[in-house]
This record gives structure tokens, C-alpha cells and sequence, in this order.
């Protein structure tokens, strides 16, 4: 009532003004005080890694203490067994603690590992992983030499060796063995050298592990650590052919039965890409049987079979592809580009009644198209010329670009692929198999990796999820015998409804339980237990029956005569697989389920798995001031062909225009300010 | 004031102080503050600014040379007495305080003993402007004022680009646009463009002749503008930015249109009457 019998008085030309920088100060403090997702960097989640290797021009501290890596190789039949020995030195003048991830065969089975110091050797036990943490962490306190082997993930190692004294040296050999098993005829051996640089997502749960976070070499720089390789092979029928597609490589011994290999000498590093042996043996045949292993408390037996030869189907049924291809930053360069060439494979051999569509992913994922198209020549040509012009900059946010290749609708008449199409550097491989396993189990999934230093657990893992093959394409010379080798898969399927009958011997403990389809190429492999004498044992015989492309289809495998040289090792490679499968039933149901089972084997076989680790502990006391010693990371090269966007780049921003230019403008304006009021006077 | 002259011996003396023209004192007491000057010139020398300083010093130049022949005979005191104190306060602040700190007084010495010599309803303080312009003061601005700037900026722009339908997630000056990073750093801040727009207003202040009461009123706009003006380039920046990689050309092309629409809104607001003399 006040108001209306006293109206305000207008605001002087003074208070107008004072009224509005009051109003635009409050505005500024709204702004500020109002809390935004991530007001402030320390609130932002945060997740380890990979940085680029910084030397320090401290002269006392030895920061590359792992000077060379030997790895030797017995492959005697289909088993390999491996024994990869580090040798640690201390150049400094201080005691250190060093630290190296490093990788393994995703199918390795380790077994042992030994630790020498000058002339001692001390063996390591197999422990539960905390327990030997635990250990560990009061040995390196107390100043004793020791060695811990523990697993982030199946194909990713850490080796922590405390307390090398300056002058120290330390060679640490861990063995594992491996089963070989060929595709179309051709065996493979694949020693991986280095963990590629893992973009770590800060939602996913592995956001605060440590071990993502491990330098890197700039590419290009020389590789301080020296690397070798030698294989012995011996085979039950010659060798026809042997090659390395990724080394250079001596043979010795060609056309026999017995066959060395060896790296030639080279300038470049041979430890920034993996190792790969492929050879046939004489007239492409593969060693198929039973194998039977009669073991102190348990007998163990393999089995593989020879799948029935693919033939073309005579009915081809249209199929929807849907291409997942990985833009980050890794995959920028070399990677890239051979993921190009795979893709104008992979599209242009795709049939017009076929339909497809492309989804590109980085930080963010877009789909070339609202739906899927049909491949007709027009659309395939402006897919490829869209692939063509991409870049790889960003992150690699895999999980969200498969949730929305889930939720993409389906025709329920039509029969979906996915391929996915990446180097595999993230580190949620969990996440990812259980989003495979659970939302895309209507359609078919295979993954490509590319690269030469791919992240197999997640290529395999994605393959065995999605009910589909894996596939590694490390050059572009490459891609089209690997995409022809998908079409041949598709288009007919070799085997379905396969099980196994044993008899004579009384099997139990059998992985796998349930036999998946044999896509092409593949033989069937079985593990397992088994029990009867000696005589059952001579009379054993595995009866596999499937539906092949022509109809029933029967394979009779009598036990093989005699042992095995290398039985011994299907003790291991029994309790891996077992492992194995726990572990993708651990993916599936999250967090660690089965931790109780897994341990229990890796216990009882001795064998390293993400529940139990290898300790080495000295007995002397060598380092009188432990807490002194730091901790050095050895650091990796990058992947040959990996960009240094992998690890970090160069992040947009927007900056004012150059200054001079600025200038003219305002020079501009002024005169025509001048001009006009000359010309109003 | 009205001078008497004493008609005693000293009457054969000529007073030859009244006679000295007014730029030689204004020389003088530049003379006096020479340290500021040399540290000035060092700063420019040295290439960690962009030597910005030396167009506003040639405008300030400019502006003195073009009413040197209305300079009064007889300076106004109060000035006079507020050139002594500054003049004594910054040669003081060479021993107590950083030496933009010595400068930015020198040069407020210099424009108060400008001042006094100034013909009577010319403006005063757009030179005082020019001549706080003309120091080297960029590269401290950025320091001081550029993180704050930087923020509000990058909030802003943030606010902005929500409404336009982006998704923006701000983390200090970082701003996350649909998956892609881009940073909102030292270049970006505007502290350049508010340089050009009080560098506008003072300009055409002492060209059209604004009183200096009505000058200081519309200052604060100037402010405003910029930050405004900033905010839309930034804004308009970080949009496309999320696109894809923007070109070079385009950066600058829109950072000048932005700059362009920003000084001529400053000259507008700042500009004399219609009517205003010479």
C-alpha cells in the first residue's frame, strides 16, 4: 500500500548504471557459486594412465633396470612350452625396487618361476594374491631380495622385484606352456612383447588400476632393453612350411621334423611387436587324437579332432551387418589404415541382398545411417568413402558403443552379424563380454583385431562371448585373406550340435562341458580326467558326432601309443582352461564370484591366475635401508605402428584471433568512426 | 590566477620559469620518471608481450601533439599537485613494489601533469586511459585476471550451449562437449579483446571529446560488452569445435567478426553528443 501512495522516483542516470553492475555482479556470482557435474578437478573421477617415459638426469638412480628379455621355446607336438627369463641390473649407485608389465599369451598356462641372485636360486611358491602381497611388501620393508609375479589380466603380467642392491644381478624365469592349435591347417605361435598403451574409462570399475598407468617409450626412440627369441620345434610329421610375418627369422633344419628358429640381427628393436611362427606340416594335415597322460594322483587327457572339410552351402541367406570400428587414438596411423583396407573387403564383398551399417566410436559413437541399408554398390561406395576420410583422434569408449549396438532394433526373420573392429586397448574387457554375452546373444559376433600388439583377451574374449571367431590383422597385406576367411566362416557354418562319447575309460572333470559350434577350420578341442588301467587305457577311443553342411557327420579317434613327451604339461593346460571358464562365468555374473574356485586351482595346480601370485623371497637381508629405495617402472616401447596419440594429444581450445589482425579491425572501426563524424559536420 | 609580479630588484630578472612552454615541463617530469620507461621498453624488447603498448603511446602522442597549440599557459594546481605525489609515489614504488606497479603510477604521474596543461572542457582521463594502455600490461593482466575470466567464460559458455542442446559437462576451464575435450586456456581468456575495446573507448573519447564524467559513467559497459562478447566467440568456437576440427582461418575469421561487433558497440556507447566540439 506504501508503494502505490509513493511511487519510487526513476533511478538517476548514476543509479541506472549502479543497478546494473549490481545485477551483472550477481549474475557472476550465481555462475560461480552454482555447482556444475565437475565444478572442479578434484572432484572429476580419475583413472590411471599410460604416460609417456621421462628420464631423470639423477645419476643415481638406475631407471632402466631391465637391460634384456630371452625367451625359449620347445614346442614338441601341440604343446609349447616356454621359458621367458628377465634379466635385471642395477647400473645405479642406489638400491631400487623395479616394476615391469609386461604381457603373455592369453591361452599361457604359468606354471614356475625361479629367481637367481649372482650365483643363488631361489624357486617361488604360488600363493593366494593378497597373502603374497602381504609377503611381499614385509620382505621389500625387512630389505630382502624379492620377487612377485601377479596377474591384472590373462594376458597381462606384473613383475615386482624389491631390493636390487647397486651392481645387482637379478634374472627372474618364469615358464608356461601353451596348447597350439591350428586354423585351416596352419599352426600358430604367438609370443606377445608389449602391453599396448589401455585407455582407461574413468566409469568403468578398473578405473584405479594401477597398472594401466605404466610409461611408455616415445616410438622412434631406442629400445634400451635387448630382446631374443629362440624355438625349437618337434613335430610328429615334417614341417612344410615356416614363416614369421613379423620378424626376421633363421631356420635350421627345414623339411624335418625337427626345426630351429632364431631372430636375425637387426638394428630396429624387436620388442615392440609381437612374435608370430606359422608353419603347416607335410601334406596340411593336423595332429589329431587322444592323448592320455597317466599322472601320480590324476590322469589327464586331449583330445583334438579334425573338422569335416567346409563346403559352400547351396543356400545363402541374407544376412544384416553391423561394422563397430574403433576411432581412437590408438588406432590413429598405421592401425587405421589397415582397418580401412579390412572394411573395403569386408563392405565390398557383401551381397546386394545383404543390408549393413557402420558405427564409428571414440569418446562419443555415430552410425553412418539411421538403420541398416542394403549393400548395393552406390551405398557401399559412399560408406567406404565416409570410412576413408576418418581420422583416430579420442578415447576408446567401447562399452557405450555396444550398448547401442544392442539396442539397435532387429527383424526377427533376419540374422544379424556384428563385427567389431579395433586394437583392443581398453581395459574393461569385462564389462564388454558380459554386454556381449547377455544383450547381443541373438546375433553372431567376431572381432577383429588390428594391430601389432593387439590386446587378444579382449579379441578372443568378444569371439567366445558373441558365439563368433577371432581374428588378427597386423598388416594391410593381411586383411583380405582374413576377410575372406570371415565370409567362408559366415556363409557355412562347418559343424553344429557337436558332442563327444568316450570310450573305454571312464572321463570325467571334461572342459568343455557343452562343445560350440566349429565355424571353419577349427578342430575340436576337449580336456579332461580320466580313470581306468592300463589295458582300457591301450583300448581308449573318442567317438565326436556333429551335423556338418552334408548331413550326420562321424569322427572315430583311437588313443595314441606311447606317451606323449610333453604329457606332462596337461596337467597345467587342464587346470587353465578350467580356469578359463570360471573366469568367463566370473565375467559374466561380475565381481569375483568365483573367486573361491579359481584360487582353490591355482593353488592345487600351481598355477598363476588373478587370485594367486608367484613369490620369491631371500632369506638374507642385503639392503640396509630399505625405505630409501625407490620404485622404478620399467618402461615399454610403444606397439610399432601405434601413434603417440595413444597415449596423449593435443586437446582443441579457442584463441583469440592474432594480435596485429586485431588490430587492424579496431583501426577500422576507429577511422570509419572519424569518417562518419567528419561527414555528419 | 593572477600573477604579481614583485617590483623590487628582482623585477630586472625576467620570471623566464612562466615562459617555459608547457611540453618542456611535461618532458621534464617524463625526464624525472626515466627508470619506468626503460623497464617499459625492456618488457616490449624482450618479446613476452605483444608490444600492444606502442599503438596506444602513438594515439596518446597523437592526441597531445593535435591540441598542443591550446595547452594553457598557466596549469591548474591541483593537477599540478597530483602529478608531484604520483610522481613521488612511484619513484617510492621502485623500492617497495613490483615495477608494473612503479609504471602504472609513473604514467598516472605523466597524465595528471598532462592534465593540468590541458585547454579547459577537453577531456582528461581517456588520456590517463591511453596512457595506462601504452604500458606493458597484457602478459600481468592475463596472469591476474586470466584464470577468473577464463571461468566465468567457460560457465557461461557452458549455460549457453545447454540451451542450445548440446551436452557440456564444465571441469575447471575444460569444457566436455558430446565426447570431445576442448580447453578453454590462456589464449582464449579475452584479455586481448578487452584491451582493444578500453583502447576503442579512450580513442574516441579524446577524438570526439566526451565529457569526462559522462566518459566514466559508460566505462563499466565496456566491461560488460567484453565479457559478453566473449562469451558468444567462445561459445561459438566450442560448437564447432565439437563438430569436427575447425580451420585456422575460421578460428580467426569469427574471433575478429566477434571482436569487430564488440568495438563498435564500445564506440557507440562511449562516442560524444552529436553535437560535441572539436
Amino acid at each position: 500500500m506504501f508503494l502505490f501512495r509513493h511511487p519510487l522516483r526513476p533511478l538517476t542516470h548514476l543509479g541506472r548504471v549502479l543497478l546494473c553492475m549490481a545485477l551483472a555482479l550477481l549474475g557472476a556470482l550465481l555462475m560461480l557459486v552454482s555447482p556444475p557435474a565437475h565444478a572442479d578437478d578434484s572432484d572429476a573421477p580419475k583413472a590411471e594412465s599410460p604416460y609417456f617415459f621421462v628420464d631423470s638426469n639423477d645419476p643415481s638412480t638406475d631407471r632402466l633396470p631391465l637391460k634384456s628379455t630371452s625367451v625359449d621355446v620347445r614346442i614338441a607336438g601341440v604343446i609349447a612350452d616356454v621359458t621367458v627369463t628377465q634379466h635385471y641390473r642395477n647400473e645405479g649407485q642406489r638400491a631400487i625396487e623395479a616394476r615391469y608389465v609386461f604381457p603373455g599369451s592369453t591361452q599361457a598356462a604359468v606354471h614356475a618361476m625361479t629367481v637367481r641372485i649372482g650365483d643363488r636360486l631361489l624357486t617361488a611358491r604360488i600363493k593366494e594374491k593378497q597373502q603374497a602381497r602381504i609377503e611381499y611388501d614385509a620382505a621389500k620393508k625387512e630389505g630382502r631380495t624379492s620377487a612377485l609375479l601377479e596377474q591384472h589380466r590373462p594376458n597381462v603380467f606384473q613383475m615386482n622385484v624389491a631390493n636390487i642392491l647397486p651392481g645387482d644381478e637379478v634374472a627372474v624365469e618364469l615358464r608356461y606352456t601353451e596348447l597350439l592349435t591350428p586354423h585351416d591347417a596352419r599352426y600358430g605361435f604367438v609370443f606377445p612383447t608389449v602391453v599396448g598403451p589401455r585407455y582407461n574409462s574413468p566409469q568403468g570399475a578398473a578405473a584405479a588400476e594401477k597398472w594401466v598407468a605404466t610409461p611408455y617409450l616415445r616410438s622412434g626412440a631406442p629400445s634400451p632393453e635387448g630382446f631374443d627369441i629362440k624355438v625349437a620345434l618337434e613335430t610328429p610329421l615334417p614341417i612344410k612350411e615356416i614363416a614369421s610375418p613379423s620378424h626376421e627369422i633363421g631356420i635350421d633344419g627345414m623339411g624335418t621334423r625337427a626345426v630351429r628358429v632364431a631372430l636375425k640381427p637387426s638394428d630396429s628393436p624387436a620388442d615392440n611387436r609381437e612374435f608370430i611362427l606359422q608353419y603347416r606340416l607335410a601334406g596340411d594335415r593336423i595332429e589329431s587324437g587322444l592323448m592320455l597322460y597317466r599322472g601320480d594322483d590324476e590322469n589327464f587327457f586331449l583330445a583334438m579332432v579334425e573338422p569335416p572339410k567346409a563346403v559352400p552351402a547351396r543356400q545363402i541367406t541374407p544376412r544384416d551387418y553391423i561394422f563397430v570400428v574403433d576411432i581412437s587414438g590408438s588406432m590413429h596411423g598405421y592401425p587405421l589404415d589397415t582397418a580401412k583396407v579390412l572394411l573395403q573387403h569386408l563392405i565390398g564383398s557383401l551381397r546386394p541382398s545383404d543390408t549393413f551399417n557402420v558405427m564409428l566410436f571414440s569418446g562419443s559413437n555415430r552410425m553412418l545411417s539411421p538403420h541398416s541399408v542394403p549393400a548395393t554398390g552406390a551405398n557401399i561406395n559412399q560408406a567406404l568413402h565416409t570410412i576413408r576420410e576418418m581420422g583416430g583422434s579420442g578415447s576408446t569408449e567401447i562399452v557405450p558403443a555396444l550398448k547401442r549396438i544392442a539396442g539397435l532394433p532387429k527383424a526377427p526373420d533376419v540374422s544379424r552379424t556384428v563385427i567389431v573392429v579395433t586394437d583392443g586397448y581398453v581395459t574393461v574387457e569385462n564389462e564388454v563380454f558380459q554386454l556381449v554375452r547377455q544383450n547381443l546373444d541373438r546375433s553372431n559376433v567376431f572381432a577383429f583385431g588390428i594391430g601389432t600388439s593387439v590386446n587378444r583377451h579382449l579379441i578372443e574374449g568378444i569371439a567366445r562371448a558373441g558365439q563368433g571367431e577371432a581374428f588378427i590383422v597386423t598388416k594391410p597385406e593381411e586383411a583380405q585373406a582374413q576377410a575372406e576367411r570371415l565370409r567362408r566362416m559366415i556363409d557355412s557354418p562347418v559343424l553344429t550340435q557337436v558332442k563327444a562319447r568316450f570310450d573305454g575309460i571312464d572321463v570325467y572333470d571334461v572342459e568343455p562341458a557343452q562343445l560350440p559350434d566349429v565355424l571353419g577350420g577349427r578342430p575340436v578341442v576337449i580336456y579332461g580326467k580320466w580313470r581306468g588301467d592300463a589295458i582300457q587305457a591301450a583300448g581308449a577311443q573318442l567317438v565326436v558326432e556333429g551335423r556338418s553342411a552334408e548331413g550326420a557327420w562321424r569322427s572315430e579317434v583311437a588313443a595314441d601309443a606311447g606317451e606323449h613327451p610333453a604329457a606332462a604339461a596337461l596337467r597345467h593346460l587342464w587346470a587353465r582352461q578350467r580356469i578359463a571358464m570360471l573366469s568367463d562365468q566370473e565375467a559374466l555374473e561380475g565381481g569375483s564370484a568365483q573367486k573361491a574356485p579359481i584360487t582353490e586351482l591355482g593353488l592345487k595346480y600351481s598355477l598363476l591366475t588373478q587370485y594367486t601370485s608367484f613369490i620369491a623371497v631371500d632369506r638374507i637381508v642385503r639392503n640396509p635401508n630399505p625405505a630409501l629405495a625407490p620404485t622404478v617402472d620399467t618402461p615399454s616401447p610403444l606397439p610399432e605402428g601405434v601413434s603417440p596419440l595413444a597415449i596423449g594429444a593435443e586437446v582443441p581450445s579457442t584463441p583469440e584471433p592474432s594480435a596485429w589482425l586485431a588490430l587492424l579491425v579496431v583501426a577500422g572501426i576507429l577511422v570509419a568512426t572519424l569518417v562518419a563524424r567528419r561527414d555528419r559536420r | 590566477m593572477t600573477t604579481f609580479l614583485p617590483t623590487a630588484r628582482a623585477a630586472h630578472r625576467p620570471p623566464r620559469l612562466d615562459a617555459v612552454p608547457a611540453w618542456a615541463w611535461l618532458a621534464l617530469q617524463a625526464a624525472a620518471l626515466w627508470t619506468h620507461w626503460r623497464w617499459a621498453a625492456a618488457r616490449v624488447a624482450d618479446g613476452s608481450d605483444d608490444p600492444l603498448g606502442v599503438v596506444a603511446l602513438a594515439v596518446l602522442a597523437w592526441a597531445v601533439w593535435r591540441m598542443a597549440p591550446g595547452l594553457r599557459r598557466e596549469p591548474r594546481p591541483g593537477w599540478l599537485a597530483a602529478a608531484l605525489a604520483l610522481s613521488v609515489a612511484s619513484t617510492a614504488a621502485v623500492f617497495v613494489a613490483p615495477p608494473l606497479a612503479g609504471a602504472l603510477l609513473a604514467a598516472l604521474a605523466l597524465a595528471s601533469g598532462l592534465a593540468a596543461f590541458v585547454p579547459p572542457a577537453r577531456p582528461t582521463l581517456p588520456l590517463a586511459g591511453l596512457a595506462v594502455l601504452a604500458l606493458p600490461v597484457i602478459s600481468s593482466l592475463q596472469f591476474y585476471a586470466g584464470h577468473p575470466l577464463r571461468v566465468v567464460t567457460a560457465e557461461a559458455s557452458a549455460w549457453l550451449l545447454r540451451i542450445g542442446g548440446w551436452v557440456v559437462e564444465r571441469s575447471g576451464t575444460a569444457l566436455q562437449v558430446d565426447g570431445h575435450l576442448v580447453i578453454v586456456d590462456a589464449p582464449c581468456s579475452g584479455v586481448q579483446m578487452a584491451w582493444m575495446a578500453y583502447f576503442c573507448a579512450c580513442t574516441v573519447a579524446a577524438i570526439t571529446g566526451v565529457a569526462d564524467g559522462r566518459w566514466l559513467r559508460r566505462l563499466p559497459w565496456v566491461g560488460v560488452i567484453v565479457l559478453t562478447g566473449n562469451i558468444v566467440r567462445n561459445s561459438a568456437l566450442v560448437a564447432l569445435q565439437a563438430r569436427g576440427a575447425v580451420s585456422e582461418p575460421l578460428h580467426q575469421a569469427i574471433g575478429l567478426v566477434v571482436l569487430a561487433a564488440v568495438c563498435a558497440a564500445v564506440v557507440m556507447v562511449t562516442r560524444g553528443d552529436r553535437d560535441a566540439q572539436a
